[in-house]
């Protein structure tokens, strides 16, 4: 039975971290419907925000809490410019996001060089559990994502702002004949979509490797869970995360990574070809 | 007062009103009637702005909104009741109220127990899902939801479709009500002669983008000739 301890705590480290990850990605693509290709890069910069507060000798909190306010610039920024005119445009948008995510890789690589970043863990040091032990800030980061899921469904669930947002993404034309400015609406979640990559990329910054091909990594799986767990507000992030993160995690440590991988494919693209809507649904046919 | 020139509106190159004139005195219950693809809905789209207008104005007490998006003309004071209810079926009946809420001025928007004396059913279901109501139900929800902003003039596209006759007589009765009790000016498109002989002060028949014949509701109570002609009922 303690053998088997380590094991789900990774697995659920794993899954959470990916949760984490990917509520940004619920918002702006679950929610949205916008397939933001360059998501992935804004997660990147979050945490490259990190290493640069940390270069500068500022403590780990100013650059946990400078990374949201610095990508949702970004997103405000990217939404403004470009997102607004190609809403119902997919292809479009993929392709314009996609040359985006390029553009910002080459200006991190152009500023920070294409070398690999690393961030000291702030907390050193690890919980003793009986035979084994587990690093403290992977406990803190399994916390913070509790923490950031439960805002991110209050905020869309229990307030004002979160209910004029699923009207808008419900019936944009309706809502907007009650009074509610469905620009404010869009460009706000797309922001607080973004915010939180970039929030995600600084907590996860001192576990991974910062470097500027990092995005693509955690935008796939990002995109599978939303795809595999349905579009609602939250459930859906949750379960996908679970099914793709937990298979992931428990194959690559009792088989192989390949292994995995393959595996979590083959689940996903059979999910996804069995509910088109994701295991909770959510997601209207457009 | 509603007052509409030269109004010409479309989709892409097709236009369905051509300059299109009318006008709407505050408190006034007006009924649009005509067949179908006569340019009933895309007025009202066009008024609220959903269909943007090529030209022409839309002028509302003293305000130009032929311009301003959707939302800004909602605050302007112009409540919308789109066909088909567009209710938000996954929220509670209190949900949809609020957001009917949320985009007016605190001050000018009605009460909750205002809109409840009215329709009492929506209190008596407050919590429960928009999407379980019946379509009766569901469009005294989406009457409400427009009514909580507090319009001066609210826009009915065909209220009564798909509903039955006992309903579809008890919410026109109510709208009277309303619209005596407040001064509401109403401009309601019906294909329904009981909603329109119950609730309506005057009858507009339109064919093809304008406007063929203006009468007294009494008129239309008197002779069926005009329905026959415009409706062919």
């Amino acid at each position: 039975m303690s053998e088997l301890i380590p094991i789900i705590l990774d697995a659920s480290s794993y899954i959470l971290i990916l949760v984490l990850v990917a509520l940004g990605l619920m918002i702006v693509f679950g929610m949205m419907g916008v397939i933001n290709m360059a998501h992935g890069e804004l997660f990147m910069i979050g945490a490259y925000v990190m290493v640069l507060a940390q270069d500068l000798g500022l403590p780990f909190l100013a650059g946990v809490l400078l990374a949201p306010v610095v990508v949702a610039f970004f997103g405000l920024l990217i939404e403004t410019a470009l997102i607004r005119h190609i809403y119902h445009r997919p292809l479009d948008t993929i392709l314009a996001t996609w040359g985006l995510s390029i553009a910002l890789k080459q200006l991190v690589v152009l500023t920070f060089g294409p070398e690999s970043h690393s961030v000291t863990l702030p907390i050193d040091g690890s919980l003793e559990m009986g035979a084994f032990s587990y690093p403290v800030y992977r406990l803190v980061l399994m916390l913070a994502s509790i923490l950031l899921i439960c805002g991110t469904f209050w905020l869309f669930t229990r307030t004002d702002f979160g209910l004029m947002a699923r009207a808008v993404i419900a019936r944009p034309a309706t809502a907007s004949a009650l009074g509610i400015d469905t620009r404010r609406l869009y460009r706000w979640s797309f922001v607080i979509g973004t915010a939180l990559a970039g929030l995600a990329g600084a907590l996860v910054a001192p576990i991974i490797s910062v470097d500027p091909q990092m995005g693509l990594g955690y935008l796939v799986p990002g995109f599978l869970s939303i795809l595999v767990g349905g579009a609602g507000p939250l459930a859906g992030v949750l379960a996908g995360g679970a099914v793709i993160g937990g298979v992931n995690n428990l194959l690559s440590v009792w088989i192989s990574p390949v292994a995995a991988l393959i595996t979590v494919y083959i689940i996903a693209i059979l999910i996804i070809r069995l509910k088109p809507e994701g295991l909770l649904g959510g997601r209207r046919a457009k | 007062m509603l007052e509409l020139q030269n109004l010409s509106s479309g989709y892409g190159d097709a236009l369905v009103l051509r300059d299109f004139s009318c006008r709407f005195e505050n408190g006034q219950v007006t009924a649009l009637m005509g067949r179908n693809g006569m340019g009933k809905t895309t007025l009202l789209k066009t008024i609220m702005g959903l269909i943007k207008a090529k030209s022409g104005s839309v002028m509302f007490n003293g305000q130009a909104l032929e311009k301003s998006p959707p939302h800004l003309i909602s605050r302007a004071g112009i409540g919308y009741v789109p066909q088909g209810r567009e209710i938000f079926e996954d929220f509670s009946v209190q949900e949809n109220l609020r957001l009917g809420l949320l985009g007016h001025d605190p001050n000018t928007a009605l009460p909750l127990d205002r809109i409840y004396d009215w329709f009492p059913i929506l209190k008596e279901r407050a919590d429960q899902r928009a999407g379980t109501f019946s379509g009766g139900q569901q469009q005294i929800l989406a009457i409400a939801r427009a009514l909580i902003g507090g319009p001066k003039m609210l826009l009915l596209d065909e209220p009564t479709e798909g509903i039955q006759p006992s309903i579809v007589h008890d919410i026109g009765l109510q709208l009277a009500r309303i619209a005596r009790e407040t001064g509401l000016g109403i401009l309601i498109v019906e294909q329904n002669v009981d909603m329109v002989r119950t609730l309506a002060n005057q009858v507009l028949f339109m064919e093809n983008g304008e406007i063929r014949e203006s009468c007294d509701i009494e008129v239309v109570r008197r002779n069926d000739a005009l329905l026959h002609r415009y409706l062919s009922v």
